[in-house]
């Protein structure tokens, strides 16, 4: 898998210290828990109430993404929580279908629609954003991250 | 999670006062949508939701309000919401939503 390269290159100098893994069944009803173990896992680390909301959102947005577009039905989707030394950084990972990022319009926020919404509210709360689907049906993988203590 | 729902139509005001309780997300955003498309089948009017206690939306309630929102202004009628926490004033802020929806804030 060509194009994830980057990602494990970078994660040599980055010193994970604790992952937590979460697998979740394809439904609604369990995001929440997403939510709940998210809030766990960042204030422990330090965040701030803000901090935390923004996270909770990106995470949620993720999960529902992974539901409503990628896993098809019965199927376990997992999110990765890494503790790094001074960042939180969240994978979400379903086996769908994927997409083309590079095609995902940004929302036209003079003209609001329903829909289309939940990519951007991502990449405005996180302070990093990648998305990894290097093969056509083959899932997505969205990683974000936020830094500790900025803002 | 839960969101309770409760509505209202206040007769001088002439518009449905919703208290919204919980949080609007993926889970339950469908029952919110039939409930006040209900309502507005029973008397089209104008809406004002309160959302002192409303914890948390997404992308899914905000896509509700949206539609919402679509289908009163074709009858020209205004969508009011009242009484936000900062994290979804947040929200409506980014998305620019806070510019499109009648925002009032009372304290
Ligand atoms: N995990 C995924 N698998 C497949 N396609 C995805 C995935 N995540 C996003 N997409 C695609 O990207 C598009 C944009 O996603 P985004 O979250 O911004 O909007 P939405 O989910 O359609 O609506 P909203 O989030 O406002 O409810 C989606 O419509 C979908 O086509
Ligand atoms: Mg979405």
């Amino acid at each position: 898998m060509k194009g994830n390269n980057t990602i494990y290159k970078e994660e040599n100098n980055v010193e994970v210290r604790d992952i937590i893994s979460l697998n979740l069944p394809n439904a609604p009803e369990y995001v929440s828990i997403a939510r709940l173990t998210l809030s766990g896992i960042a204030s422990r680390m330090g965040f701030n109430i803000e901090d935390i909301e923004d996270l909770k959102v990106a995470v949620a947005e993720a999960c529902t993404n992974a539901i409503k577009h990628g896993c098809g039905k019965d199927r376990n989707y997992s999110i990765e929580f890494l503790v790094l030394k001074d960042k939180l950084r969240i994978e979400i990972i379903d086996g769908g279908k994927g997409f083309d990022y590079k095609k995902v319009k940004e929302p036209d926020l003079t003209k609001p629609r329903e829909g289309g919404l939940g990519l951007y509210i991502i990449k405005t709360l996180m302070d990093e954003v990648q998305i990894f689907n290097n093969q056509k049906n083959c899932g997505t993988r969205i990683i974000m991250s936020k830094n500790l203590g900025e803002s | 999670m839960i969101l309770n729902i409760k509505d209202q139509f206040d007769e001088e005001k002439g518009r449905w006062l919703i208290e919204l309780e919980g949080e609007a997300d993926v889970y339950t955003v469908n029952n919110f949508k039939e409930r006040m498309h209900q309502l507005l089948d029973e008397k089209m009017a104008d809406v004002e939701i309160d959302g002192t206690s409303l914890q948390y939306i997404d992308s899914i309630g905000l896509g509700a309000l949206i539609g919402l929102r679509g289908r009163m202004a074709d009858q020209e009628k205004v969508l009011i919401i009242k009484n936000i926490q900062p994290n979804v004033r947040k929200l409506l802020n980014i998305t620019g939503l806070d510019k499109i929806f009648i925002i009032e804030q009372e304290d």
